[in-house]
Formats: structure tokens, C-alpha cells, sequence
């Protein structure tokens, strides 16, 4: 993917752009707003990471409102420090995809790059999902691996229709909190992990190959690779 | 306000300027008009009655001691009593 | 030995040159003065009122004079025409000295010429004045006992003669000079006491906002201290001041919060700083291999991450506190945001074999930040959970009061002691038998600022009194919307 990261922060910009080249995508940088505003307009790119507060007097929000307002529909992902819930609805409103804040684990923004990347088909929406042997019916409400059916709650239902929706990239705890259960907020534990192993003990157990796989410092991955 | 102050001020210079002699003057307040009244009197039978001969007799009075105003005043009194005697 | 410089430094205000005499604000220039101003605006509606009194005095006065000379002069002029028509030249001018004769009040005029203006028939003015000519109504002056007065003419038009009627005007002269004298006496009063009460107005104003200009002006000097005096006597003015101190009092409260938190952060985040620190220090001294380092380097990732933790809750308490998100509440069921608290917990309770009951109405309606309320009852879970011994049971349970809505998190946990649950709420404070489980002391005070937030407050009890173990029982209340 080409991707441009507009962050004035020198050491968060190498980071991250790094990061992402290893990560097998094309990276630019630019350090000032109005730089990226002229660059995101003129060549193409698949994504923009963009920080919040920026120099030049085009500031990350300014620069996604006069984008889209040019019909530029480009996913961008916000990066910033400013954390509190007024300032993501902001940033979500004036037209980003998404919203990351600062500190963050590059592993966050790594799965949510990749997820922004994965635009919705065209196509007839699936009825249902597959990984493997694994089979997810979207109508029936039905779970069954192997042929064999497995019961699951509600709530352990939407939490796998989430990772297999999502199979191959890393959705991280955060992601999934905000998905699954539509919150906002930093649980002191990890109440999300213990989900996912009960999850796990009713898809993966006593099957030949475990699907769901913790990603270190990250997340989860669904994905059929041992 | 201005305005009323301004109308006779305009005719007093009209007026100044037409007529060297000033404004028209009222000619029933001196002792001629006096001896008009008095003639008038004379001629009504109602006025040798009182109230009016004493108003008469006192106008006139007024009229000869240099007081021609109040004798008018007096006389005139004098024959709008008289008149109102008379049917 | 803790450090007591604070962290917080109040940075000096911009408008230093303005703080030669923090106690005197200079007032505003007399033009620019607001009670000036009105005292201005009262004054000009106090002399329009009066200009139109004397106005509509006037017109009723010197204007019905008027009116009744005119009427007399027409009644005059008509009876005149009449008797010339009827009887010719001579009735006209006998009946001119009749009228003449019995004129007690000496004011009429009246003057019969031939048409050529040059032979005098009757009357009593000595010559044809030259406005006669221009107009059939007109005033000008006449010489009368000896003085120059205004007088109203009226022309006839009679063929062969020229008649003027009309009417000494001295009682109206005089009259519409009383009315100007007085007017101007009045005009004058209204002036002395326009001045006089815009100075009485500034000075009342000026005196009445002293209080607070003296305080704002001590303020701004740096005593946060200062309030704004009232002066008894419950009027608008008292009203502001004391808006004003309660509003200097929150903010007090905020500073005194924003203290604690910088206070606390020095205090409290600087060991788990110095541990992190220290620990990637030993690493570089001490690691035998790139596998150790890279341990070490993961695990201080793992430690700031969780520093970093603690600074977003101890924001969000912050905010909280601070009572900015009231701004965002909105109304929601309370009843699924539980259910839903109860259901990522559940998870967790099973893996400790405990069990989770719930007991919850159908339906409980409630105005506020329902992400916030969220994170509240899930920090509570979550200590029941942590305090809870395996096999136990935590119970979340909600009903609605006559008070309010009342949610109540119970465990089978050691509970606190009465000492504890007063400081229960406190920033980082962990209860004794606590400090060797996870967390960072912060749940229960983020609990208590949300629940103040929505106008309610955190109650802790014991869940069965008189056991040896007695469990937590914390209640939420939250009044009516």
C-alpha cells in the first residue's frame, strides 16, 4: 500500500515509517500540514496516517475536512495526543477513520492500518464466513467445525464473527472492546483476554489446529498457518 | 417656537419699512372716543338708569382726570348695561 | 524525603504592566461609562416625556386661545357680511361702533375702508395693514394703550369695501410667555438633574462593583484566596458576587484537584518511573545476551505502557472531576450499559470459578456519560472480582428509589475496614491487604468522580456484617433525572 504519514515529530515519524516499510507498504513523509494537504490531493495514496496538531497553520483535522470536501475519500487514520472523547468524536466527524492515540504500541497501528486498507466488497454481503474448517453462518446463527455444531453465547458469537471477518490481520484488544462491545474505556485487567481463551477453549480444543493465535505485544489473529 | 417669535419680528420690519410711522395704531383709547361714548349715551334713553348713569358719570369723570383707559372701560360698561335694560 | 516544590507553577500574567495598584482598577473614562450612559438615556426620555407634556399643554392652551380667537373673528366676520347684506354700507359700519361700544374687554379690532383704501369708514385702528394685502388671515403688530402687541386679522372680502376683523392677542402673548419662561425653568431643572443623576449612578454603579473589581484585581495579583464582599443586601449586585465567589470556589477546587493529581503523579508515579528506569539500567550492565536484552527491552515497553495507563485514568478522573463532560449527557437505559458490564466480567468470573448474579428491572431510564458509567461499574466489578476467593460469588444488582437509581456491586471478598472505606476514594490509595494484587489504586477514585459528576455520590458497606469475612458492598446512587 502507498502510504503518506504527515507527523511533525521527527522520532514518532521514523517510527512509524519504518515500521510500516517493513511492514511491506510504500511510506512518505512530510512534516507540515499544508505539505500534506498538497500531496494528499495531488498523487494517490491508499491510506494517511496524520497527526493531530500539526505545523503551518493546517492542522490534521483541517486537512481531512478540506480533503473530503474535495471528494477525497482516502481512509485516514488519526494519531494524537490528545486522548479525551470530545476530540475523537472531532477527529471521527470531520471525516478520519479512525483514531489512534499517542502513546501507542506500533502493533495497534499496524492492525488498524491493515484493517482500514481492507475496503468493504462490492460484492452481495457473505451469509457466511469461513476459515478452514471452521464455519461461521451469519443467518442461522450457527457455529460448526468440522461439521461437528458448537454452541456459543451471543457475545462469543459476535467476538468470532469479528476475528474471522477480520482473519489474517491482527485486531488488537482495544479493537475489539470498541467493536464488539461498543465501548470506549481502558479496563484495569485484561477482561477481553480471558473472552477470547473461553472462546478458545470451545473452537480450538480437541480440533487438529488451533485458529485463533495471540500475537505477541498485539492482539489476536485468526488465521488456518500454524 | 422660534417661529412665533419670528412672524411679528418680520412683519414689525415690514412694517417699519412700509410705514415710517410704525405699526397701525387702535384709535379707541383716547379722550375722543371718550366723547364718543358719552354721545352714544346720550342717545339712550336706558342709560339715565341705573346701573349705567353711575357708570357713565364715573367714565366720564375717569376720562376728564387723564385716565382715558379706565374711563372707557367704564363708559363701554356703562352702555352694554344700558343695552341690556332696553328690550 | 518527598520533594514540596510543587510541580505546578502559575505562570505570570500576561498584563503585568496593568499591575502597578492591584487594588485600584481605574473606572471608565465619563463617555465611556455605563452609568453615565443610562443617567444619559433617562435624561433624554425624562425631557422627551416632558416636551411632549408641554407640547400637548401648549396646544391645549395657547392653542384653544387661538382657536376661540378664531372662532370669535369668523362669528364676528359672518354676522358682519350678514348685516351688509341686509342693510349695505352704513348698517355695517354703525354696527361696527356698536360692537365697539360695549367691547368691555378692549380686544377687538375691526377696520371698514371704502375699496380704493383710501377713505377710513369705521374701526378702530388707524390704517390698512400691508399683510392684508397677501393673505385673508394673518398676525401683526399693533400699537394698543400704548404698547406694541400681537394681533389676529381676518379680511372680509365685501365688493366695494374692505373689512378686518379681528382680535387683540396680549392674554395669549402674555400667556405663551409664561409657558416659554416656564419651559425654559424646566428645561434647566431637567438638565441639573440629568447631571446630577448620571454622577449619583456612576458613583452607586462604581460603589456596588468595587467588591468585585478589588477581587478579581486580588486574584489576578495571585491571592486565590480573595472573595467578593457582600454587601447584605440580597439585591442583583449581591447575586453576582456571590455567583462569582461560588465560581472562584470551584475553581479552587479544581486547582486544589490539579495539584493533587501533579502531587500525586511526583509522588506516586515517580517509583514505578525509577523502577522502570532502573531495571532497563541493570539490563545494559548486566544482560549476558541479546535474548536477556531483549527481555528487559519488552518488559520496559510492558512498564511504560502501564505508566501510561495510569496517566489516561488519572486523566479521566481529572476530567471527570472537572465536570466538563456533563456537557455531552445524553439519556440511555441504564439496563443493557449493566448487562453489558456484567457480561465482560462474567468471563472473567468463571475463570476463577466464582459466580456472577444479576439482578436487574426491565428498564431504568437515566440522563448522563454512558461511557463513563460504563467504566465505573466495571472498575467495581473488577475489584470484586480481584477480591473475591474462588468459589465465591460477586451479585450487580440496580433498582430504582425514591431518590434516585441505586446500583450496589457485592462481593464475598475481606471486605474494608471503616478506616479504609474513608479513603477508599482517594487517588492511589490501596488498602493494605491489597497492595500485593494488580491495579493501580486508581478504580474506586475514577468510581467516585463519575458518580459526583452525575450529581450522586459512592457509598461502601459491608455486604454482611458481623462475618468473619464480610465482602464489599459498594452502591452508586445517581438522583433522578
Amino acid at each position: 500500500m502507498r502510504i503518506l504519514v504527515v507527523e511533525d515529530d521527527a522520532e514518532v515519524a521514523r517510527f512509524v515509517k519504518k515500521g510500516l516499510q517493513e511492514a511491506g507498504h510504500k511510506v512518505e513523509h512530510t512534516g507540515s500540514g499544508r505539505d500534506g494537504l498538497f500531496l494528499a490531493a495531488s498523487e494517490p495514496f491508499d491510506l494517511l496516517v496524520l497527526d493531530r496538531m500539526l505545523p503551518g497553520g493546517v492542522d490534521g483535522v483541517r486537512l481531512v475536512e478540506t480533503l473530503r470536501s474535495q471528494g477525497n475519500r482516502t481512509p485516514v487514520l488519526f494519531l494524537s495526543a490528545l486522548s479525551a472523547v470530545d476530540e475523537r468524536v472531532k477527529g471521527l466527524k470531520a471525516g478520519g477513520d479512525d483514531y489512534l492515540t499517542k502513546p501507542f504500541a506500533f502493533a495497534e497501528l499496524l492492525a488498524r492500518v491493515e484493517v482500514l486498507s481492507r475496503r468493504p466488497s462490492a460484492e452481495v454481503p457473505a451469509t457466511k464466513l469461513r476459515v478452514a474448517d471452521l464455519e461461521l453462518d451469519l443467518l442461522s446463527r450457527n457455529v460448526a467445525r468440522a461439521g461437528k455444531r458448537i454452541e456459543v453465547q451471543p457475545r462469543e458469537f459476535r467476538l468470532l464473527e469479528h476475528l474471522m471477518r477480520h482473519a489474517g490481520q491482527v485486531v488488537t484488544r482495544t479493537m475489539l472492546l470498541e467493536k464488539v462491545w461498543d465501548y470506549h474505556f481502558d479496563p484495569q485487567t485484561n477482561v477481553i483476554d480471558v473472552h477470547v481463551s473461553r472462546l478458545r477453549q470451545k473452537i480450538d480444543r480437541g480440533f487438529d489446529k488451533p485458529l485463533i493465535h495471540t500475537v505477541r505485544n498485539a492482539g489476536y489473529m485468526m488465521r488456518d498457518e500454524p | 417656537m422660534i417661529g412665533m417669535f419670528s412672524a411679528p419680528l418680520l412683519v414689525l420690519a415690514l412694517g417699519v419699512a412700509a410705514t415710517a410711522e410704525g405699526p397701525p395704531r387702535v384709535t379707541s383709547e383716547s379722550t375722543e372716543y371718550c366723547a364718543s361714548l358719552t354721545a352714544r349715551l346720550a342717545g339712550m334713553p336706558a342709560a339715565r338708569r341705573e346701573p349705567s348713569r353711575s357708570l357713565a358719570a364715573e367714565g366720564t369723570r375717569l376720562c376728564g382726570s387723564g385716565h382715558p383707559q379706565a374711563g372707557i372701560a367704564k363708559l363701554r360698561r356703562a352702555v352694554k348695561a344700558a343695552k341690556a335694560e332696553a328690550p | 524525603m518527598p520533594d514540596n516544590t510543587p510541580l505546578l507553577r502559575v505562570p505570570p500574567p500576561l498584563t503585568a504592566r496593568r499591575r502597578a495598584e492591584p487594588g485600584k482598577l481605574a473606572p471608565p473614562r465619563l463617555l465611556k461609562s455605563a452609568g453615565f450612559r443610562f443617567a444619559v438615556l433617562f435624561a433624554a426620555m425624562f425631557a422627551s416625556a416632558a416636551i411632549a407634556l408641554v407640547a400637548v399643554l401648549w396646544w391645549a392652551t395657547a392653542g384653544a386661545l387661538d382657536r376661540q380667537t378664531d372662532v370669535a373673528i369668523r362669528a364676528d366676520a359672518v354676522a358682519l357680511s350678514e348685516r351688509w347684506r341686509e342693510a349695505g354700507q352704513n348698517a355695517v359700519a354703525e354696527s361696527i361702533e356698536e360692537r365697539l361700544a360695549v367691547d368691555v374687554g378692549n380686544e377687538a379690532i375691526y377696520l371698514l375702508m371704502d375699496a380704493s383704501g383710501s377713505l377710513r369708514l369705521a374701526g378702530n385702528i388707524d390704517r390698512w395693514p400691508p399683510e392684508a394685502a397677501e393673505r385673508a388671515w394673518f398676525r401683526t403688530v399693533v400699537r394698543h394703550d400704548g404698547f406694541e402687541v400681537e394681533a389676529r386679522l381676518h379680511r372680509v372680502d365685501l365688493p366695494g369695501l374692505r373689512l378686518l376683523v379681528g382680535r387683540d392677542e396680549t392674554e395669549r402673548e402674555m400667556l405663551r410667555r409664561l409657558l416659554t419662561e416656564g419651559v425654559i425653568w424646566a428645561s434647566g431643572a431637567v438638565i441639573l438633574f440629568a447631571l446630577l443623576g448620571a454622577w449619583l449612578l456612576r458613583s452607586v454603579l462604581q460603589a456596588r462593583l468595587r467588591p468585585a473589581f478589588r477581587t478579581a484585581a486580588a486574584i489576578g495579583g495571585g491571592d486565590l484566596g480573595s472573595r467578593v464582599a457582600l454587601s447584605g443586601r440580597e439585591d442583583e449586585f449581591d447575586r453576582l458576587a456571590q455567583t462569582m465567589n461560588a465560581m472562584l470556589d470551584h475553581i479552587g477546587t479544581l486547582m486544589v484537584g490539579v495539584r493533587g493529581v501533579s502531587d500525586a503523579i511526583a509522588h506516586d508515579l515517580r517509583t514505578p518511573i525509577a523502577r522502570a528506569r532502573a531495571k532497563l539500567e541493570d539490563a545494559v550492565g548486566a544482560a549476558r545476551d541479546e535474548a536477556a536484552l531483549r527481555a528487559a527491552i519488552e518488559e520496559g515497553i510492558a512498564d511504560l505502557d502501564n505508566i501510561s495507563r495510569i496517566f489516561r485514568a488519572l486523566l479521566r478522573i481529572a476530567e471527570a472531576e472537572a465536570g466538563a463532560r456533563r456537557a455531552a449527557f445524553a439519556p440511555f437505559d441504564l439496563v443493557p450499559v449493566l448487562r453489558d458490564a456484567a457480561e465482560l466480567y462474567e468471563a472473567s468470573a468463571e475463570a476463577r470459578e466464582q459466580r456472577l448474579e444479576v439482578d436487574l428491572p426491565q428498564q431504568l431510564a437515566m440522563v448522563g456519560d454512558r461511557d463513563l458509567v460504563l467504566q465505573a461499574v466495571a472498575n467495581l466489578l473488577d475489584n470484586a472480582i480481584k477480591f473475591t476467593p474462588p468459589g465465591g460469588s460477586v451479585r450487580l444488582a440496580a433498582r430504582q428509589t425514591a431518590s434516585g437509581l441505586v446500583i450496589a456491586v457485592s462481593d464475598d471478598g475481606p471486605g474494608l475496614s471503616p478506616a479504609d472505606r474513608a479513603q477508599a476514594g482517594e487517588r492511589f490509595f490501596r488498602a493494605d491487604k491489597a497492595r500485593a494484587t494488580p491495579g493501580s489504586g486508581l478504580g474506586l477514585s475514577l468510581v467516585v468522580a463519575v458518580a459526583h459528576l452525575h450529581g450522586g455520590d459512592l457509598l461502601l458497606d459491608d455486604a454482611r456484617a458481623g462475618e468473619a469475612m464480610p465482602g464489599l458492598r459498594a452502591e452508586l446512587r445517581f438522583p433522578l433525572p
